[in-house]
Order: structure tokens, then sequence, then C-alpha cells
């Protein structure tokens, strides 16, 4: 793959991983290394710790996110991070929009019929 | 084509074209000021779509308003589309600037260094790179935060924002150890400036010293760095900056302190017949070795707060 082509893809997967990330603590909270490995097990994210953790650090700063240390039954205590009140109904307005692109870009791209 | 031909040409009053160019050539500002060009042709079609939209309707005055207030404001169509077209370069990250950018594949960055641009590259830890673009000139510094997570000794996300929680007490050992990397200096300097011979070693190549000055004019760089280093944190505490930007200040301060006493050690090392490199080296890692030491400590004593902060909150909610 080109630079060109890399480059296009990186740009396009920067606001997809921002919902994942939502996506993955609306179903509960989690620790940063939790998040990156659970991330890393969708390849066609090519989500990496040098993604996940600046964004955390965003999510936080625009109050979508909250953490707090807790104890861990193995080891030191861990972050954890969970949805804030206002990251839940950003989620919910994001995960809206994120059906009607998916469903555009299905019929843009012929894959309609396959749904 | 001036706006009454641009009219004439696509059937629009002489007041409705006016409109229209007045808007485009306030987007065409707009992205001047942002250095940022390259959309200009992109703006272009986007005007060429404007006209073919007005095409379709009466060409009024209310028309015109209606089909660019869609466009949103000038400036805001020329951040967006700025946005979208400018390559991520890897500077991004330290705000683009005429004055930073890469050359023959290399970073170079000639602003002037603050405390704010050493905290962004000198300890970055969501910044997985351990090479960053140099806080001044061509090339590349440390991320001595990079450096930390790989090395196991914290985690990028540690603290919610660097250096916040550590204590006062702890941020003032960011200042006072690049005063006592003076203090060393200014008894070196009292200790054998007299000794020295009138000439002595301003630079070294491999071969060994290969420039001499006169011992008055060699010591004016070593002070002035020193000064330097001190005076930027000096006014990073009594204008009272975030701790981070405090204790990057100190970091850059120590490694200020610690290359002038390490030249200047060199250069007695040198007036009395060593002849190679190995001091001015051994207290060059030296002073990258306290300033690592220096700010992963303050992190890992960031991190007990904020740990000790959180535990302490779940407790007090678990015993009401």
């Amino acid at each position: 793959m080109g630079n060109d082509t890399d480059s296009r893809l990186s740009q396009f997967r920067k606001g997809v991983v921002e919902l994942a990330i939502l996506g993955l603590l609306h179903a509960g909270e989690a620790y940063g290394g939790e998040i990156v490995e659970r991330l890393a097990g969708y390849p066609g994210l090519a989500i990496s710790a040098g993604t996940v953790y600046p964004l955390l650090s965003r999510l936080k700063k625009a109050g979508l996110i909250d953490s707090v240390w807790r104890e861990s039954p193995v080891g030191p205590p861990r972050k954890y991070y969970r949805l804030s009140t206002l990251g839940a109904s950003e989620f919910g307005a994001m995960a809206t929009a994120w059906d009607g692109v998916t469903d555009a870009m299905d019929d843009l791209l012929g894959k309609g019929a396959a749904r | 084509m001036n706006p009454q031909e641009h009219g004439a040409a696509n059937g629009l009053t002489p007041e409705s074209a006016e409109l229209v160019e007045t808007y485009f050539a306030r987007v065409h500002g707009a992205l001047l000021v942002a250095a940022t060009g390259e959309c200009a042709e992109a703006v272009e079609d986007l005007r060429g779509h404007v006209y073919e939209e007005l095409a379709a309707t009466a060409g009024t005055t209310a028309d015109v308003t209606r089909v660019l207030a869609e466009l949103g404001p000038p400036e805001a169509l020329a951040a967006a589309c700025s946005d979208t077209a400018a390559a991520p370069l890897p500077s991004d990250r330290y705000g683009r600037s005429p004055l930073t950018g890469t050359i023959l594949g290399m970073p170079y960055e000639l602003r002037f260094p603050t405390a704010e641009r050493v905290a962004l590259r000198w300890w970055d830890p969501t910044n997985p790179d351990v090479l960053v673009p140099r806080l001044f000139g061509v090339g590349w510094d440390l991320n001595f935060a990079a450096i930390a997570v790989g090395l196991g000794l914290i985690k990028p996300d540690d603290e919610d924002v660097p250096f916040a929680s550590v204590p006062e007490r702890w941020l003032a050992v960011s200042a006072a150890l690049p005063a006592a990397v003076a203090i060393v200096l200014v008894v070196l300097v009292a200790s054998f400036q007299g000794l020295l011979p009138a000439q002595v070693a301003v630079h070294w190549g491999i071969s060994g010293a290969d420039r001499f000055a006169s011992k008055g004019s060699a010591l004016i760089l070593p002070v002035a760095m020193t000064l330097l280093g001190l005076g930027i944190l000096g006014v990073a505490w009594v204008r009272r900056r975030s701790p981070l930007t405090r204790v990057a200040a100190g970091a850059l301060a120590t490694m200020l302190c610690t290359i002038s006493c390490a030249a200047y050690a060199q250069q007695v090392v040198t007036a009395r017949g060593g002849g190679d490199t190995a001091v001015l080296l051994s207290l060059l890692g030296v002073g990258l070795a306290l300033t690592f030491v220096m700010l992963v400590t303050l992190a890992r004593i960031g991190r007990a707060a904020e740990v000790r902060r959180d535990l302490d909150n779940t407790s007090k909610k678990g015993s009401v």
C-alpha cells in the first residue's frame, strides 16, 4: 500500500476509533490496557496503544468519559474508564449517525443487498 | 473576471454577483491567514458550484444570501477546508507554523523554545514515539515519557494531567535540581578559572580539541546557557504556570546547566593535558540521566497521589 493510501485510511479511521472507544465503554468500564487489548482484536480498526491513550485523554478532557483508580484483584491499582452522562448521550447520537453513514456507504459500495 | 462579468455570465445581477465574490474573497483571505493556500483550488471549484446552483434560481440577492448561508461563515469554511486538505504532518502535534516542518526528511523547529514546548516534547506519555521533533533546530529530541513507558516505569495514562497531582514540595525538587547544577558550575569556575591558560578549548572533534578561544570569552557561552535555563525556570515559577510547564522548565534548565558544566569541566581537563572528550560525554550522560530520573520520579509521585485520592474517595463512599 502506498503512503497516500495509508494516509487516507488513517484519516477515515480517526473518527471511527473515537466511536469505537465510546462503544466499548458503553458496554461497561474498562482499564487502559484492557481497552487497547480488546480493540486490537478488531484488526480492521488498526488501533494501537499510541492511538488509544491520546484519545482517552482527549475524551476525558471533553467530559465524555471519567476515570477512577481501583484496587485490582491482581497486582497494583488500575485506572478504570467509564462513560460520563454526557458521554452516554453523545454515544447515542453518534451511534445513530453511524447507522446513517453505514447505510449510505453500503448503498454506495453496492453492499446494500448483502445486508 | 470581475463581479459584473461573473454575474452576467451566470445570469445574476451585479449586486448578487458582488455578494458571491465578497464571500469567496473572505474565504481566500482566511486561507491566506491560516497559511493553507493549497485549499484555493477546492474553493474555486466550490465557487463554480455556487454559481451553478444560483443559475437555477431567480438570482436575487435573497437567493444568494440563502445559498451562501448554507455554506456557513467564510472563516469557518476556510478552517474546515484547511483541516481536511492539510496533510497530517507529525509536527501537527506541536502546532502548525511556517517556522516548523520537515526538511530532507528531518523535522525542524525555529520557534523560540518555551517551557510549554519543552513539556509537549520531553514528557508526552500518550505519544509512543521516543524521538520527537527537536525543541529548536533540525533533528530530534527524546520523549523521556515514551522511554519510561517502554521500560515499564509508568503507564501512558497514569496521570490525568502530567504532574498535576504532585505535591508542591516535590515540584520544588524540579527547580532545586538545576539550581544545584548551576552551583556546581559556580564552584568549578571559582576553583579553576584562575588556573586556566590564556587560551582554552571551546570545541572538540573526534581527534580532540580543534578550536580555541581566550578563557574569558570561552566562559560566556556556559554562563549564558545557565542563565537562560534559570531564567526560563524563574519565569515559569514566578508566573505560577501549570505543574507540567514548571517541571518541563526544570528539565530544560537541568539540561542547559549540565551542558554548561560539562563544557567547562572539559575545558579544564583539556587544559591539564587530557586528550579525549570522556568528561564532556560522561557529564552529558549524567545530565540526561538526572533529567530522566527526576521526570519519572515526579510522575510516579503524581500517580501515587491520584491513586490515594481515588481509593480514599471509594472507601469514604463505602463507609457512608
